[in-house]
């Protein structure tokens, strides 16, 4: 009973502050709805049980992505004290693209079989084996791919009197 | 009855929440005396025996005091933003193992994680302080926060993870429980342990603003920074969540690297008690004594010193836990 109040909780945290990120007319509230978005999504993995996905989402995504933004948005010209949002041009085609994914996702999830059985609870050393033994290749094949977006982000920064 | 989860998640919140606001409101009477004396005068002394009824004045006078909201300002997020700091301060503290056993209102497989990570939300109502103000000195002090948290973030979880790795557990319990009899991370093994310790200690105070990393707030540039539109009761609640963070950050510290409840004699929630308000000392000794750092040297250093130092250790805090 609990379970399904905090579901619908959460659920509508979630989903709010969804429609609230492309609805909403100030370029800050919007991030600070993705924020509420985002945490929503946190709450989901602690009631999967799933403890260390739930930090890692908080301490990331809204800790650390959301501040950067943060810190962007103040770069970003200011109209008599508030970003206006660009909004959805073309609601229409939005929403068909919004419902054409969420059915495709809807479909894979009852047919993938996601809805029957236990969630599989990640162990915090288990995921660490696992990225460090056999995934080891493609981790650091990431983390070089980071290194080069970050060192070409420099250079495109640059100035070229500098 | 207290088996119920329900039950003993409210009863064992409101008993830490209560007991922390108390001891911050008081720590503000013991810095003004701390600081009083070190630049040789009394400090308060005029509300009740040694000035100790200050605090209780100091919140009748903020409660007195009228409710503006700035014209301009984005009313909404203006007003929030108070709260919302003291509560993400105040959600971190439910994983705290005050002693062994069953002295943990919750215990969760990855409780430092959790505590750090609601650290980390701290910087989304300051940074709202500041942009909601809609006054330039605010908002600069919301920039630098911004600045100031993302990257001050990487070497304090740097430095947290090498009592994760020495301790082999997300769980707080089990990393106090590893230095039990005095086998503590900053004292063993030497080096790697002290290093993360130090490390800690200065993210600590840059993650809760204060000298001589109180860059957001300022005084001598910023006015008052972030809260600088700020009167009454919402400035203090801000002030109230700056001190808490501080004391949390000092018990973390405790907790990680000086072997939480582990002491000579029985063990308990007094050793956790002094060492979390000897490191508080500590800061308040710092912030007394030093200057603050200007903007761009706070960035280098940060950058360059404290992350390539933080990385060093963790290598060598894993180079032990695996040879050693």
């Amino acid at each position: 009973m609990i379970d399904w109040v905090l579901f619908v909780v959460l659920a509508l945290v979630t989903l709010g502050g969804a429609l609230k990120v492309v609805s909403a007319e100030d370029l800050v509230h919007v991030v600070l709805w993705l924020a509420v978005t985002l945490l929503g999504t946190a709450g989901f993995y602690a009631m999967l049980d799933a403890g260390f996905l739930a930090a890692i989402q908080v301490l990331l995504y809204t800790g650390g992505v959301i501040t950067l933004m943060l810190f962007a948005v103040l770069l970003v010209r200011r109209e008599g004290g508030h970003i206006p949002a660009g909004g959805v041009a073309e609601p229409a085609r939005a929403g068909v693209v919004a419902l054409a994914t969420a059915a495709l996702s809807g479909f894979a999830i009852v047919r993938g079989g996601l809805l029957e059985g236990e969630a599989y609870r990640l162990e915090p050393k288990a995921l660490g084996q696992v990225l460090l033994g056999p995934l080891a290749l493609p981790f650091e094949a990431l983390s070089v791919l980071l290194l080069a977006a970050m060192v070409g982000a420099i250079v495109l920064a640059r100035r070229k009197d500098a | 009855m207290i088996e119920n989860p329900w039950v003993w998640g409210a009863v064992s919140g409101l008993v830490v929440v209560n007991v922390f606001m108390g001891v911050a409101a008081w720590s503000i009477w013991f810095e003004r005396k701390f600081a009083g004396r070190m630049q040789n005068r009394p400090g308060p002394t005029q509300v009740g025996p040694f000035g100790l009824l200050q605090p209780v004045a100091d919140l009748l006078k903020l409660l007195q005091k009228e409710d503006i909201t700035p014209k301009n300002a984005d009313a909404v997020l203006f007003n929030i933003a108070p709260p919302l700091g003291l509560l993400t301060v105040l959600g971190g503290m439910a994983v705290f193992p005050w002693g062994p056993g069953a002295w943990v209102p919750a215990d969760l497989d990855v409780g430092i994680l959790f505590t750090l990570s609601i650290a980390s939300l701290m910087t989304i109502p300051v940074w709202m302080a500041g942009w909601a103000s809609n006054n330039k000195y605010a908002l600069i002090g919301g920039m630098r926060a911004a600045a100031q948290a993302v990257s001050f973030e990487v070497p304090l979880l740097l430095s947290a993870l090498v009592p994760i790795i020495l301790g082999g557990s997300f769980k707080l319990g089990d990393i106090v429980a590893a230095q039990a009899d005095g086998a503590w991370f900053a004292l063993w093994p030497p080096g790697p342990g002290a290093v993360a310790f130090l490390l800690f200690l200065l993210c600590s105070l840059a993650e809760a603003n204060r000298i001589p990393f109180d860059i957001p707030e300022a005084e001598s540039e910023l006015v008052a920074g972030i809260t600088t539109e700020y009167i009454g009761m919402k400035f203090g609640l801000f002030y109230l969540a700056e001190y808490m963070h501080t004391l949390i950050g000092s018990f973390l510290g405790a907790a990680l690297f000086l072997g939480g409840w582990d002491g000579p004699g029985p063990d308990g929630v007094h050793w956790l008690v002094a060492k979390g308000l000897g490191l508080f000392a500590l800061i308040f000794w710092i912030r007394w004594s030093l200057l603050r750092y200007r903007a761009d040297q706070f960035m280098s250093v940060c950058w360059k010193i404290l992350v390539p130092v933080a990385l060093c250790t963790v290598s060598a805090a894993a180079v032990w836990k695996v040879y050693a």
